[in-house]
């Protein structure tokens, strides 16, 4: 007889989005189909011939960190810590309850503080080495992410940063089950953060990647991607975790898939071998099928490639069964490392609610991406089982699958 | 659960390849009784780092589709390759045995590629940012040199990049573990990398980390970790752990934690079933950071006991940060192979079976592996 593994629940969420702060605004904007996508201000990108993002500009650091927090941290810990922090009110557990050894911390991001070695470069570019500060240098490293937050909760088990790119929430969220799943800890933190900068705006501009003003997945007319920003923060917990303190179950995580395109450092693979074999495995560690798949989360960016690349994961997993799927994207723009993250709350939300956010600006059904996209209005269906999907940069494929508590079979022991 | 290394791969101030790095460990020689040549990858006059010398990366990956890659790329390429080389996984860049979908890689990294972003930022500051190379973007992004390696070596199951500083690679292990529990993967690449720049030493200057006996150095290096035993087995992998511990301070942000580090150690030696009085040898990470070190050489004594051996082989090559676990790893492979830990910094050596790899990071996190000889 196999052995079964804990559960995994999510029992709170977090959010630091340009459509809202924390599980109440963000769930009502993205009911909405509210656009936080905007008239760029962080810096002035005139030159480089794209202004518009989903940047967050409703969040203070000083609303949500300490002193000695805000001295610590650069912009883009700021938000994962706020969003950690979230996470916690909203799973109703007391920070100092998640102290010891039985609490890990994963976070994931792109870029991680990419502010700080910008300002360091800067610094150093304009006045020489002399003028780098040695107090500023502590601040860079991604390390910092999850560290940031394992000290404000006192947590002292494993403590991970997951540098996946625009999969990197997928990623954060999967090897956390797998923790709890190891029997390694009894709840873990996990999420990812990113910020807009300018270095990784100017990037993707030059690769010609940038929409001009909106981001419109699986449009005929999409004209690429609209960076944005922000973090997603899930409490994750065993099953006697979660019964022991009474938590209220928000979600439970199934299986995830994780694969590598192998095949380009910015493009997906054509034939979207890798990203259909994640979605695959994400389903067969789930011990589900398609059928029981009611709505898919898309990676979505409104890039040509990618959504090709989507539609035919769509097409060869689900097959002529038509299957809601939907962007945030379109919504929140393409926030890169914290991108999944942010989805896998909307996941939670589609999962409580029963309603599938909508792709704003979806106009005209392109046909090379002949697929249910739930257009600018949001929508009511079933909503036991979701997938949320990741193809990230580098080739990275990560999708998850989230469900509504002991929907999914019990997850097997690994061997 | 025991996993098996087959093979490994090592770009190194001691050279690249495995023969080359196994010679130098077999007649080790201190970095500071050598004299250590320029900087290649800046300009510099006094910069004492250890850098791969004559690194050459066409040797290994032929002349095309280098010309956009950093440094850091380069190395972690030529690691990745020459490890599926040297496990037989690969014979002139062919699967022998596996299919590429059953092959993956977990690659740590602690800083990114500040070569690529300084140059970048150069280019956006002194120019405008319209006029930053796209071909070399892609470098910036912390995720690719990991992601290069699949590309080059099609690798097509997972492809992990971790960003967990010095720690980084001894936490790849435990996660492969997790991954190849689950039948992710038959074969993981386990290690990581860290390039030589001018902004890396310009930092490493400027916290004074090398006014010590630390040598800031840099590398890749991969260990080829299999489900199941096949080939030539290297070495047994038995258990890992990794902990966290906050500094008292709430304003400090570095600090080396003795109770995280004991806290990894015992979970690493209760997961593979090991009792402290078997560790024959510990692979530590200290480095010349006089610091860090104590702290990890006095958590060692307490958590095993005063006269266990302690290596601290960066001493030779550098503190390779995000390679530095894999180095450690590298090294202990070495001393299987009848090299002698050198330098033992605390303790009596004796015959070697079973290994303890340790790391310590900045800010408070630990790690640590156990190795057993095959």
């Amino acid at each position: 007889m196999t052995e079964s593994a804990s559960r995994v629940f999510v029992t709170g969420v977090g959010v630091v989005s340009s459509i809202g702060l924390g599980r109440r605004e963000f769930f009502s904007a993205l009911e909405k189909g509210t656009t936080g996508i905007s008239p760029l201000e962080l810096f002035d990108s005139t030159s480089i011939g794209r202004g518009y993002a989903g940047e967050v500009k409703i969040f203070d650091p000083k609303d949500h960190l300490t002193q000695a927090e805000l001295k610590r941290t650069g912009r883009c810990s700021a938000m994962a810590l706020a969003a950690a922090r979230m996470a916690f009110e909203d799973a109703k557990i007391d920070a100092s309850a998640l102290k010891g050894p039985r609490t890990s911390v994963v976070v994931g991001t792109t870029m991680g503080e990419a502010d700080v070695i910008g300002e360091l470069d800067h610094a150093w570019i304009k006045n020489g080495p002399r003028a780098v500060s040695r107090t500023l240098l502590p601040k860079y490293g991604s390390t910092l992410l999850p560290i940031h937050v394992a000290r404000a909760i006192g947590a002292e088990g494993m403590i991970l940063c997951m540098p996946a790119a625009c999969a990197a929430g997928n990623y954060a969220i999967g090897f956390a089950a797998d923790l709890i799943r190891a029997g390694k800890a009894d709840v873990v933190v996990c999420g990812s953060s990113e910020i807009i900068q300018e270095l990784e705006f100017a990037g993707f501009a030059r690769l010609a990647a940038m929409a001009p003003e909106r981001c419109q997945p699986f449009d005929l007319n999409r004209q690429g991607l609209i960076l944005g920003e922000g973090a997603g923060m899930l409490v994750l917990e065993s099953e006697a975790h979660a019964i022991k303190r009474g938590a209220t179950l928000c979600a439970e995580i199934g299986g995830y898939g994780l694969s590598c395109d192998a095949y380009h450092i910015t493009r997906p693979h054509p034939d979207a071998q890798g990203s259909i074999s994640a979605m695959r495995q994400a389903i067969v560690r789930s011990q589900i099928s398609p059928n029981d798949v009611d709505f898919v989360n898309a990676h979505g960016t409104g890039t040509k490639a990618n959504d090709q690349a989507e539609a035919k994961v769509m097409k060869d997993v689900f097959g002529d069964r038509r299957v809601p799927i939907s962007s945030v994207k379109s919504m929140i723009g393409h926030c890169m490392g914290a991108a999944s993250a942010l989805e896998a709350v909307a996941c939670i939300f589609t999962i409580e609610t029963g309603i599938y956010p909508p792709t704003i600006g979806y106009e005209t059904p392109d046909p090379e991406c002949d697929l249910e996209v739930v257009g600018n209005v949001a929508r009511k269906g079933r909503a036991e089982i979701v997938l949320n999907n990741s193809l990230a940069f580098g080739g990275y494929n990560a999708i998850t699958c989230f469900a509504k508590p002991h929907v999914l079979p019990s997850p097997k022991k690994a061997a | 659960m025991t996993r098996f290394i087959t093979g490994y791969g090592v770009c190194s101030a001691l050279g690249v390849g495995r023969e080359t790095f196994l010679a130098a460990m077999k007649n080790p020689t201190l970095l500071e009784h050598r004299t250590l040549p320029a900087a290649q990858a800046f300009t510099s006059e006094d910069a004492r780092v250890a850098e791969v010398p004559d690194f050459d990366p066409a040797k290994y990956l032929g002349d095309k589709g280098l010309r956009t890659l950093d440094r850091l790329t380069k190395l972690v390429l030529v690691a990745a390759r020459l490890a599926a080389h040297d496990a037989g996984i690969k014979k002139d860049n062919a699967y022998v045995v596996h299919a590429g979908e059953r092959v993956g890689i977990l690659c740590s990294n602690a800083y990114g590629s500040l070569e690529a972003i300084t140059e970048l930022n150069r280019v956006a500051k002194l120019e405008d940012a319209r006029y930053i190379n796209p071909a070399k973007f892609p470098n910036t992004v912390a995720n690719s040199a990991s992601g290069y390696v699949s590309i080059w070596e099609d690798f097509k199951a997972l492809n992990v990049a971790i960003s967990d500083g010095n720690c980084g690679a001894l936490d790849a292990f435990t996660m492969a573990e997790v991954h190849l529990s689950q039948d992710r993967a038959d074969a993981l690449l386990v290690g990581g990398g860290e390039a030589m720049s001018e902004a890396l030493c310009l930092a490493f200057q400027k916290l004074g980390v090398l006014e010590t006996k630390a040598v800031l150095g840099e590398g890749a290096a991969f260990v080829v970790v299999e489900k199941v035993a096949r080939g030539n087995v290297l070495a047994h992998v038995l258990g890992s752990g990794s902990a966290f511990s906050a500094p008292e301070s709430d304003l400090q942000v570095t600090h080396g934690s003795a109770d995280a580090l004991s806290r990894a150690i015992a979970s690493a030696l209760a997961e593979a079933n090991v009792d402290k009085g078997e560790i024959d040898l510990v692979v530590s990470g200290a480095s010349g950071l006089r610091v860090f070190d104590r702290i990890e050489i006095a958590a060692i004594q307490s958590t095993l006991h005063e006269d266990v051996a302690i290596a601290a082989p960066k001493m030779l090559f550098g503190e390779t940060l995000g390679a530095g676990g894999a180095m450690a790893a590298a090294s202990a492979l070495a001393y299987l192979e009848g090299a002698p830990p050198t330098p033992i910094v605390s303790g009596t050596s004796r015959p070697l079976k079973t290994m303890l790899l340790t790391a310590m990071g900045y800010y408070g996190n630990a790690s640590a592996v156990v190795l057993r000889a095959p």
